[in-house]
């Protein structure tokens, strides 16, 4: 079969914290496709699948500065703040950041439980 | 990393010049336009993330006025003291910033105008606007990736919850080890949208997913490929009829059923897939059985092939054990209890005996779900009824009783509603109130609805059932099979637990039949046997079927086809069956494209050809309106519906092409739906290029080159369209909407202008009108319609004669006393139907007195109200498109043809008495000429012309059969398929023919009549000395009628009458005034003489050509010597003769 002549997919990203996967097409700070945006991180980036423009990237993730934990962009699994960490590792060290990131921490906490209601199987 | 740069190198500006003009760089104002677009200069250009103009960047300012405001009540917020902790042992840790700002959580930056080339004309902005602008740009782009990243998120989680999602390995491990899988689990399990990329995932690269709706196939291709990340990749495809995202990256591919059918037929070990996935087996569409069929057959021989069947969980051991008992894996459905009421229809005495639905019963639901559950507890209701009219009785009511309570909105669903309706059914309604879905079973499997909570089931369905001795679609209304009624109740319980009211007694589930009748044994089996010809499937009598059709609808398709030409006697294709299977229309339909390319009216036959392929335009509602009716009047035509669709059409297009024409308002005036004529013209289309690829049409000349300022102003236009259709893209799929109460007032009417509302507002652009000009060549079309409203009455009367042909031998005959009856009384009979009648929309409805044999000499008075036995010139016929019945047998799309005319030229037989003054055609018109000698002559005519067409008509499938790969070769040789002047004579003489006026009678014959037509085989068999009669045809005896074949259709001297014992006292003296004969001669000894009489000028050219005793007919140069190694016998044989002569020894 013929190659797709962009976004042919690297290989399949794989959050090691929620396990979300999704294919990626490029790894780096420079998407490609623009010129004016710069990624702070070394990021795996797909292209944003909710838009016919095929110049708008995603990005998915990116490896913990701590643990090197290949992690989601999620909030659940990690969070930016000049460099990317993931939770686990901010949770273990959460002194270290200021107090507006330990707020919001706390303040997801509580409304992030998942309904339980899950359906009944039926055959 | 340090931290994003949000500083400005000062210094770098020469002057603040703010564009307000005014020196004070504080009284800066962000609202400006000219502001805004110095930055929009700055940073959005064309290569730019964001670019000018776009919607993009509206919604950046809207964001940004947002933060602005955000940022005012924050600023008031007292700064975070550093707290000055030692530094982190942990590196990554160590260089954290000290000071807490919202920018050092984004993980992306943008680069300032100054860092971009000189060009950029920001680098005279003030440095704090810049970073300001800079800093909300950071936001906004940071905002968009979480806001995308959650929704790929929650797609991914909505995904893993999917029942199916479990049970993904488990189908790859069993197709490993078998070559076909039955995977049955119901709706909303996901095995349509996951099953593709579980195959994906695994590494193939060759599948194909079949689908019964092409519908179906567009939304899954998006959904899959939406899901699989690859949404505007093109990993995933669709391909429908001419439509087709497919291309070689593609790895799965969505089509339908009859498309994978045709590639079989082209390639019959399909090389081209690793896995086929057939979904909705259970659904039995004709097709798809055919398929199951095809597919056992091919297994054997392909092992490397994989099947995956896709059924719901209804009868699956059917499929299973009919592939030599194929593993299943069966996936739970995801339901919640479902509490099942009876609630039986009493025989309610008060309603009078109209037809209508009493919509009481269901109105017994919505109230005693009003009391029973309070508004606040959510959960719509799903109502399942038999037809649109039934939809619409209960409509009526719902609406009058939720306006009362203001507690429903009401809406329908059906397949004839516009998309943008049927869009309405996923709307939310407001608090408080519930969604009443009232719908066909269409719902049932096809379309699913979130958050229902209460279903009504009536038990009734309507559906086609075909009768083959009337050759009737009938659309009757039956109770549900019991799988249905399950399936119906289920859609109460996919968000929660639910309720289903069964309007029927638990007894009558029990007598419920276990499953629905499948496809193949209700419906007319015409095209499918014509694709098994095609396909050289063997004997279709034969055919391995899942479950046999009825013997009588395989006979009645066979024989149907043997009527239409398609079959010849020993049920082989013939050249125009074998051209007709490759064209995926109906066998009627493809008739008329392959005659009408002959007679140079592709262009009109086009336009019918689509017009009569979909659903009526005309709204219902309209019908009553007198304002649409008196403005759709000019029109209509009195030649039939098809000509009337035509001038819609080609009006329309007018419309279209006008500038500023408005073609939604011309049709919402006339009481048109728009979408229907949008379908015609893709449609159209599509016929068109199919005509080109068989060679029965030249490839679409190139335009007139023009001058370039005229192919600037094209381009210039179309780009102009492009980005229109982009930013309506761009504005996004259609959203879910709030209903609105009062939504209900203006009923389930199909509304064009709701569509419009959908369109989002304030954009007022008609996407329609927008993708139609994109599609289609609007300049062609329009010069297509111009010469169409230009067409002479010779090319109209052609036109007729072609749809004549095409639809014969769909007739029906006005009933003797119509004259005396009112107009909507008029009754037709066909041939298997006695008393059929014609669609309010029908032209011939509103003005019958075209129909009657008046002659404008005749009796002014009243004379007898009785045109039986009525020696008129004007007798007419209808011919009709289809049978439709109801509640009454409907003709459905009727055009007026000459009866006599028309009978001589396309009857499969045609008898005639000793003076042929009496003709039976096929069976069942009887023709009393009053002149013999005219009827002789005519009959004669119509042999002659009947002779060349056919030949003419074979050149043109001979050119088109050894088109294919040949063309290019002989293109000198072959320019034209059929020699133009031959075909003008032949159009000239078939026009004189049509025009011909001789009184005659018309009358259907009695069965009784019908049954004693014939005067048997004769003991006695001495041949009438008339040579030449009948132009060089040799008589014989004909064995079963008597009389003497002529030809294949004509038996002469066969009828039973009294008349011709007496013919040969019937002679008179005559003179020939060629050779100067003087004899006692009958009529029919005189016509004969003068055929052959040596003297006799030979201007006729058709005349001169039978006379001539030339044992070979001048076929042309497409004969070529043929030597046949079966029979070992040499011939002269067209292309096509020997492909006729090879089948014989198949
Ligand atoms: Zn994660
Ligand atoms: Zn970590």
């Amino acid at each position: 079969m013929a190659h797709e002549a962009e976004h042919q997919p690297l290989g399949v990203f794989e959050c090691q914290l929620c396990s979300l996967t999704a294919p990626y097409s490029y790894v780096g700070q420079k998407p490609p496709n623009t010129q004016s945006i710069i990624l702070l991180e070394e990021s795996f980036v797909t292209k944003d699948p909710f838009t016919p423009d095929k110049d708008r990237f995603l990005v998915l993730g990116s490896r913990c500065s701590v643990c090197s934990r290949l992690v989601c962009v999620g909030p659940e699994c990690s969070l930016f703040y000049s460099k990317r960490f993931c939770l686990p590792c901010v949770q273990e060290n959460v002194h270290a950041f200021p107090q507006e990131i330990r707020h919001d921490l706390e303040k997801r906490k509580v409304p992030w439980k998942r309904p339980a209601s899950q359906p009944s199987t039926q055959a | 990393m340090p931290p994003p740069r949000t500083r400005e190198h000062r210094g770098h500006w020469d002057r603040p010049r703010a564009p307000s003009g005014e020196e004070a760089p504080e009284k800066w104002d962000w609202n400006c336009p000219e502001t805004r677009s110095l930055f929009e200069d700055a940073f959005f250009q064309d290569e730019d993330y964001i670019r000018q103009g776009s919607e993009e960047c509206q919604k950046f300012w809207t964001f940004f006025e947002r933060l602005q405001r955000f940022q005012h009540l924050k600023t008031t917020r007292k700064e975070e003291k550093d707290p000055g902790q030692p530094k982190h042992s942990i590196p990554a840790l160590a260089d954290l910033p000290r000071t807490y700002d919202p920018r050092y959580r984004i993980n992306l930056s943008v680069l300032g105008p100054d860092t971009r080339g000189s060009r950029r004309p920001g680098r005279r902005l003030p440095p704090e606007r810049v970073s300001e602008f800079r800093r909300a740009l950071l936001h906004y782009l940071d905002f968009g990736q979480k806001q995308a990243f959650g929704r790929l998120a929650k797609l991914q989680r909505e995904r893993a919850a999917l029942p199916i999602a479990q049970y993904g390995q488990r189908i790859l491990k069993t197709l490993k080890e078998h070559q076909v899988v039955v995977v049955a689990g119901d709706t909303g399990c996901g095995k349509s949208t996951q099953v593709p990329q579980y195959l994906l995932a695994a590494g193939f690269s060759h599948v194909a997913c079949t689908q019964p709706r092409r519908i179906a196939c567009i939304s899954l291709a998006k959904r899959v490929g939406f899901e699989s990340l690859s949404q505007y990749g093109s990993q995933v495809g669709y391909q429908i009829r001419f439509e087709s995202t497919r291309s070689a990256a593609t790895k799965v591919v969505f089509l339908t059923v009859g498309l994978l059918l045709r590639q079989i037929q082209r390639e019959p070990s399909l090389p081209q897939y690793q896995v086929l996935i057939v979904d909705e087996v259970h659904e039995r569409h004709l097709h798809n059985d055919f398929l199951l069929g095809v597919l056992r057959r091919l297994l054997p021989q392909r092992p490397d092939l994989k099947v995956i069947l896709m059924s719901a969980t209804i009868n699956i051991s059917l499929f299973s054990s009919y592939f030599d008992n194929a593993p299943v894996v069966q996936v739970p459905g995801r339901l919640f209890p479902i509490t099942v009421v009876y609630q039986p229809v009493e025989a309610e005495p008060t309603v009078s005996k109209s037809e209508k639905l009493d919509p009481r019963p269901f109105l017994r639901v919505l109230q005693a779900i009003d009391n029973k559950y309070p508004p606040e507890e959510r959960g719509d209701l799903l109502v399942f009824l038999s037809g649109m009219a039934e939809i619409s009785a209960v409509l009526e009511a719902a609406q009058t009783y939720a306006s009362h309570t203001q507690r429903w909105v009401v809406l329908p669903l059906h397949s004839a509603l516009s998309v943008a309706d049927q869009d309405k059914v996923f709307d939310v309604a407001p608090p408080g109130v519930r969604k009443c879905i009232l719908s066909t079973n269409i719902a049932e499997t096809s379309v699913t609805i979130d958050g229902i909570r209460f279903v009504v089931d009536s038990g009734k369905v309507k559906e086609m059932s075909y009768d083959p001795q009337a050759k009737l679609q009938r659309l009757q209304e039956f109770w549900i099979s019991q799988a249905s009624a399950e399936q119906r109740k289920g859609r109460a319980g996919r968000t929660g637990p639910g309720v289903c009211f069964r309007l029927y007694a638990e007894s009558d589930y029990d007598a419920f039949a276990p499953y629905a009748v499948p496809e193949i044994r209700r419906v007319a089996l015409d095209t499918l046997v014509l694709q098994m010809k095609s396909m050289s499937v063997g004997d279709p009598r034969t055919f391995p079927f899942i479950e046999p059709p009825p013997p009588a609808s395989l006979e009645t398709a066979i024989r149907y086809l043997r009527d239409q030409g398609a079959l010849d006697s020993s049920e082989a294709l013939t050249p125009i069956g074998s051209l007709l299977a490759q064209l995926p229309v109906d066998v009627v339909i493809g008739k008329m494209l392959i005659l009408g390319s002959m007679f140079h009216l592709a262009e009109p036959v086009l336009t019918i050809a689509a017009a009569l392929s979909v659903q009526s335009p005309f709204t219902r509602s309209a019908q009553s309106n007198l304002e649409c009716a008196a403005a759709r009047r000019p029109l209509e035509s009195d030649q039939g519906d098809p000509f009337t669709l035509f001038n819609v059409f080609n009006t329309w297009v007018q419309v279209k092409s006008e500038r500023g024409g408005n073609s939604r308002k011309w049709c919402r005036r006339r009481g048109i739906e728009e979408h229907r004529l949008y379908e015609m013209a893709n449609l159209r289309r599509q016929f068109k290029e199919l005509l080109e690829d068989h060679g029965l049409l030249a490839g679409a000349q190139a335009l007139k080159p023009g001058d370039s300022y005229s192919r600037l102003q094209q381009r210039r236009e179309r780009r102009a369209l492009h980005q229109l259709k982009r930013q309506h893209e761009e504005g996004g799929a259609r959203r879910r909407k709030v209903l609105r109460l009062q939504e209900e007032q203006e009923g389930g009417s199909s509304d064009e202008d709701r569509g419009t509302a959908a369109r989002g507002a304030g954009n007022n652009v008609d996407i329609q009108d927008v993708k139609f000009k994109l599609r289609h060549n609007l300049e062609q079309l329009q010069a297509a319609a111009s010469s169409a409203q230009a067409l002479t009455r010779d090319q109209l009367a052609l036109l007729k004669l072609v749809l004549g042909r095409g639809l014969y031998p769909q007739l029906a005959v006005p009933d003797p006393f119509n004259g005396g009856r009112k107009d909507s009384d008029q009754i037709f009979h066909t041939q298997a139907k006695q008393g059929t009648v014609l669609h309010p929309t029908c032209v011939f409805a509103s003005s019958p007195e075209v129909l009657h044999p008046k002659e404008p000499e005749a009796r002014a008075g009243e004379g007898s109200r009785d045109d039986r036995d009525r020696m008129s010139s004007r007798h007419q016929l209808l011919t009709f498109v289809s049978l439709l019945e109801t509640n009454k047998p409907y003709l459905v799309n009727c055009v007026r043809i000459p009866a006599l005319q028309s009978l001589l030229l396309f009857s499969r037989a045609l008898d005639t008495n000793g003076d042929c003054s009496r003709l039976v055609a096929d069976g069942w018109l009887e023709l009393q000429l009053a002149d013999t000698e005219g009827a002789v002559r005519l009959l004669a005519a119509s042999l002659r012309l009947r002779a060349r067409w056919e030949s003419a008509l074979d050149q043109q499938l001979a050119h088109q059969a050894r088109g294919r790969g040949q063309r290019e070769e002989e293109e000198d040789e072959e320019e034209a398929p059929v020699n133009r002047q031959e075909v003008a004579a032949l159009s000239r003489e078939l026009l004189q023919f049509m025009a011909s006026k001789v009184p005659y009678s018309l009358r259907r014959l009695t069965g009784l009549e019908a049954q004693n037509l014939y005067v048997g085989p004769q003991t006695i068999t001495t041949a009438p000395s008339l040579p030449g009669l009948f132009g060089s045809s040799a008589l014989s005896p004909h064995p079963t009628k008597g009389g003497y074949a002529v030809t294949d259709f004509l038996t002469y001297n066969c009828l039973t009458s009294d008349t011709d014992l007496y013919s040969d006292c019937l002679r008179t003296f005559w003179t020939c005034p060629h050779c100067g004969l003087h004899m006692p001669l009958t009529p029919l000894e005189r016509i004969a003489h003068e055929n052959s009489c040596p003297d006799a000028p030979r201007d006729d050219p058709a005349g001169a050509e039978e006379a001539t005793p030339e044992p070979q007919q001048k076929t042309s140069a497409l004969q070529r010597p043929y030597r046949c190694e079966a029979c070992q016998k040499d011939f002269l044989f067209t292309p096509t003769e020997v492909l006729r002569h090879r089948r014989q020894h198949v």
